[in-house]
């Protein structure tokens, strides 16, 4: 797997797993706030890591695509064929 | 990388005389709005139409909020069509891509400013959001997943796409040259990195879908499932919400291309065909949310609870019936104008750009009447009707919004290509 794909991964991987630990375990217990320990988020800024996580999730595109890859950068570039 | 010295495409770089005037124009009137939000910030949302409901007879969410709603409507159609045009390779809809991803962002951006223009203290709206916010509500999946999310999500996708053509234009010799190369970040056109694009504007175009749904039913579910708000409280919200997004959204889009088509110069690629996509598809799409207002007025009209008849009362024979009828009324109007087009096969742009317009008139209607009349007829307990009118801060800063959109899309449009150059970058160092 080359070092871009990995990173791309592993941002998306990173990505998803905030956005589900903030949602599930940081922020305010699933179901009816009845009290006010269950209306509040369990961790701060629980709902700021949720969007975190989001964002990461779309800035593995970036690190995919971005990303200088060592190997293609010293071989020469291969023109594509036009559209 | 080569030099040229010939024209940069689709007007980048030159700016008329005339687009130097509505460039001024539009300054003034973003300042005009920062001035009015200047005198609701000082003094108080005292200075605006708003006021508490029931208590003081009248309805805390009004202009700002329903324009929150046509902004986000608006950002629907942009990133759905450029998504659809990657997802089914519709080639002939390319050159309407970034426009319409450019039209997502800045529409997302200008919902986002509604959003702080309708809180007192924006500051600590914001932090409190996202400090307290639970991520199971549709306020926090809508000022959150909405407008960062899919915000992010527009962004990244407009970027990568644009790649390409920042590469190309970083050939040239300009002052904006340093931007083109940061824009391109490396970028030279090879097999690989073809290859690459192609498969990340794919997976990004089919993860947007589902997440625009989503966002967009969020927003929907922000009214939908107050039950205690009659009028709301509705299991047509959220898809009302998606389908009223797209009839704004791509009877904005339609203007947008038009101009672009007759300022840039660009007819050859903005052809016809891609006018009678678009407008068949806002016919089709104007059908289903009539389908939709019928259904909603026959269920709240036929044996509907007092509180509920009250406020579609005071909607179609009270206070507010000037605003739905001419609503409804553009919105007939509009389907009628592209269905005889598409029955008799003949299509005029004047008249599918009218229908645009008057698609996106009626959508603001529709999102005052989802957002006000609730409020100031909806209420369950015993106070009498409300009432809602905007004041000169509230009309100057939707106005400076607005404003401020258009100016950004023209400055982009002066700095960058806005439909995909056809020449090929020059790869290889």
């Amino acid at each position: 797997m080359k070092t871009r794909t990995l990173l791309a991964v592993l941002t998306l991987i990173a990505g998803i797993g905030l956005a589900a630990v903030s949602y599930l375990f940081l922020a305010a217990p699933l179901g009816r706030p009845t009290a006010e320990s269950l209306s509040n988020p369990r961790f701060p800024f629980a709902a700021a890591l949720f969007v975190v996580g989001i964002v990461a999730v779309f800035a593995s595109a970036v690190v995919y695509e971005v990303l200088p890859d060592g190997r293609e950068q010293r071989a020469p570039a291969r023109q594509a064929p036009s559209r | 990388m080569s030099v040229r010295a010939e024209r940069l495409p689709h007007g980048v770089g030159r700016l008329s005389a005339a687009a130097s005037f509505l460039v001024f124009a539009l300054l003034a009137l973003v300042a005009l709005g920062i001035y009015a939000y200047s005198r609701q910030f000082v003094e108080g949302e005292i200075v605006t139409g708003m006021r508490d409901i029931g208590t003081m007879g009248g309805a805390a969410w009004g202009l700002y909020i329903a324009f929150v709603v046509y902004f986000v409507g608006v950002s629907f159609a942009g990133i759905t069509i450029a998504a659809v045009v990657r997802l089914l390779d519709l080639e002939f809809l390319r050159p309407i891509s970034r426009m319409a991803e450019l039209l997502t962002v800045i529409t997302l951006l200008l919902g986002a400013f509604s959003v702080l223009a309708d809180l007192g203290q924006p500051l600590r709206g914001i932090i409190n959001l996202f400090r307290y916010g639970r991520p199971m509500s549709p306020f926090f999946g809508t000022f959150s997943l909405v407008m960062s999310g899919y915000l992010f999500a527009s962004l990244v996708y407009l970027y990568l796409s644009g790649r390409r053509d920042a590469a190309l234009m970083a050939q040239r010799q300009t002052s904006l040259r340093w931007f083109y190369r940061l824009w391109a970040a490396g970028y030279r056109h090879t097999a690989e990195e073809q290859a690459r694009h192609h498969r990340t504007s794919f997976w990004l175009a089919l993860s947007i879908l589902p997440l625009l749904v989503t966002a967009h039913s969020t927003l929907g579910f922000v009214f939908g499932l107050q039950t205690g708000r009659p009028g709301w409280y509705s299991a047509l919200q959220a898809p009302g919400f998606v389908v009223l997004a797209g009839v704004s959204g791509t009877g904005l889009l339609i203007v947008v291309a038009a101009l672009l088509r007759q300022t840039t110069g660009a007819r050859d690629q903005l052809g016809m065909a891609v006018f009678r996509w678009l407008g068949n598809f806002l016919m089709v799409l104007t059908a289903a949310y009539l389908y939709f207002i019928v259904v909603e007025w026959l269920t709240s009209a036929y044996a509907a609870h007092t509180s509920e008849a009250r406020v579609s009362a005071s909607i179609m024979s009270g206070t507010y019936a000037p605003v739905f009828w001419a609503s409804v009324g553009l919105l007939v109007l509009s389907f009628g104008v592209l269905f005889v087009q598409f029955v008799t096969r003949r299509h005029s742009l004047a008249l599918i750009v009218l229908a645009g317009v008057l698609v996106n008139l009626a959508a603001i209607g529709k999102r005052f009447l989802i957002v006000v009349p609730s409020q100031t007829h909806g209420t369950l307990l015993p106070y009498g009707p409300g009432y809602y009118s905007p004041t000169w801060v509230e009309y100057s800063v939707i106005v400076g919004l607005v404003s401020l959109g258009t100016l950004l899309f023209i400055l982009f449009v002066k700095v960058f290509p806005i439909i995909e150059v056809k020449e090929q970058p020059q790869g290889g160092r």
